[in-house]
C-alpha cells in the first residue's frame, strides 16, 4: 500500500505539471487561429515591408519599433474632430484594461496628413490622450509605402480653400504582433467590451 | 386658386420654420491643446406635427459652426456635410461620435471642462438656441 503510494507521487506530479503546462499555454501564448468578435483575426499573420516615418520626437520610426509588443495602429489625422479623438479615447481605455489584465499593448496613431500633422503637432496631440501613445507619419512615399503594406487607404478631399481640406482614410484598425506582422484588423464601431475580449484570446499575459 | 397658393405657401414656410425642434443632452468636447476645432453632440428630436429641416447651426462662442456627417463606405471614414438635416414629425436624429456631429472652429474664449456654450440651430427664419456643456467623455 505504502509502496501503491509512493507511486501515485510521481504520477500526480506529472499530471500537475502537465496541467500546469496547458494552463501555462492557454495564458502566455495565443491560440493558432483566434475569431474575432470586432474585425478579422487573420488565420496567418501577414509581414510589414520595410518602411521609416518619423515619431512625436523627430525620431525614426521603423519595423523596429513593432517588434517585442502587440501593437493597435489607428490611421487618422489631427484635424479630424469627430472619429479620430473618440477612437483615440477609445484606445486609451483599451490599453489600460489590457495593463490591468497583465497585457501589453502599444498604441500607435499614423497621421496620413503630413502637411499639418509636423511632429509638434503629433506630440502635443497624442500626449493630450496618452503619454504613451505614439504619433509617426512621413512624407507621402513613406506613407504610400507603409499604408499599401498595411492594407489601408487614404485620400485628400479638397475644401473651399487650399487650407480648408479633408482626408478620407480606412477606418480600421490594425493589429500587428510581437514580430511586426500584420495579425488582423478590427472594424468600426468599435465597442471596448469587444475589442479586450477579442484581444484577450490572443495577447498573453506578461508572464 | 389664392387659397390654394395661400396653404402651399403656409405648408412651405411651416416646413422651414424650428417649431418643435428639441435640442437635449448636448455637449462638446474641449478643444485640445494646440488645435481650432472640437465636436459637439446632441439629441435632436421633432415635437412637432409638421417637418422641419436644421439649414445651419451657428454658436456665439465659435467663429465657425458647422454641422457634417462621419459616413464609413467600402471601409472607408469620410467626413462630409450633414445639412439640411430634415427632421419628420416625431423623428430623432442623434448627433453621436462617428455619425452627425457639429463641427466648431476657434473658440473665441478659453473654454474648460464644465463650460456652457449656446449653439443655435436656424430653420428657414426661426432658430432656437441650446446650451452644450463642455465634457471629456460621452455623458
Amino acid at each position: 500500500m505504502a509502496s501503491n503510494s509512493r507511486n501515485l507521487v510521481p504520477a500526480f506530479a506529472a499530471l500537475a505539471a502537465l496541467g500546469l503546462g496547458v494552463f501555462a499555454a492557454t495564458q502566455f501564448y495565443p491560440p493558432a487561429v483566434a475569431k474575432f468578435d470586432s474585425g478579422i483575426y487573420l488565420p496567418q499573420s501577414r509581414a510589414v515591408g520595410a518602411f521609416e516615418l518619423t515619431d512625436q520626437d523627430d525620431q525614426p520610426f521603423t519595423n523596429a519599433q513593432l517588434q517585442g509588443h502587440w501593437t493597435i495602429l489607428f490611421a487618422g489625422f489631427t484635424h479630424c474632430p469627430d472619429v479620430c479623438p473618440s477612437t483615440l479615447s477609445l484606445l486609451k481605455h483599451l490599453s489600460d484594461r489590457m495593463l490591468q489584465s497583465g497585457r501589453r499593448l502599444d498604441t500607435v496613431f499614423l497621421s496620413v496628413d503630413p502637411e499639418r500633422d509636423t511632429p509638434e503637432q503629433l506630440l502635443s496631440y497624442v500626449r493630450y490622450f496618452s503619454p504613451d501613445f505614439t504619433g509617426i507619419s512621413g512624407s507621402k512615399q513613406q506613407l504610400d509605402s507603409l499604408t499599401a503594406s498595411l492594407g489601408l487607404a487614404y485620400v485628400k478631399v479638397p475644401g473651399a480653400s487650399d487650407a480648408d481640406y479633408t482626408m478620407d482614410h480606412s477606418a480600421a484598425m490594425v493589429l500587428l504582433n510581437p514580430e511586426g506582422q500584420v495579425a488582423g484588423y478590427f472594424q468600426p464601431p468599435f465597442k471596448i467590451d469587444l475589442l479586450a475580449s477579442d484581444l484577450e484570446r490572443v495577447i498573453p499575459r506578461t508572464p | 386658386m389664392k387659397t390654394l397658393t395661400l396653404a402651399v405657401l403656409l405648408q412651405v414656410g411651416s416646413a422651414l420654420a424650428c417649431d418643435g425642434l428639441v435640442v437635449e443632452q448636448g455637449w462638446i468636447r474641449p478643444p485640445m491643446p494646440g488645435m481650432g476645432m472640437t465636436a459637439g453632440y446632441a439629441r435632436l428630436s421633432n415635437h412637432g406635427r409638421r417637418p422641419l429641416a436644421v439649414e445651419e447651426v451657428s454658436s456665439p462662442d465659435f467663429v465657425g459652426t458647422e454641422l457634417h456627417r462621419t459616413l464609413v463606405e467600402n471601409g472607408v471614414s469620410r467626413m462630409r456635410p450633414g445639412l439640411p438635416l430634415p427632421l419628420a414629425p416625431g423623428a430623432v436624429q442623434t448627433l453621436e461620435p462617428g455619425e452627425y456631429h457639429l463641427m466648431l472652429f476657434e473658440p473665441k474664449r478659453p473654454l474648460k471642462v464644465g463650460d456652457s456654450v449656446l449653439v443655435e440651430f436656424r430653420c428657414g427664419t426661426q432658430s432656437m438656441q441650446a446650451p452644450f456643456t463642455l465634457r471629456l467623455e460621452i455623458p
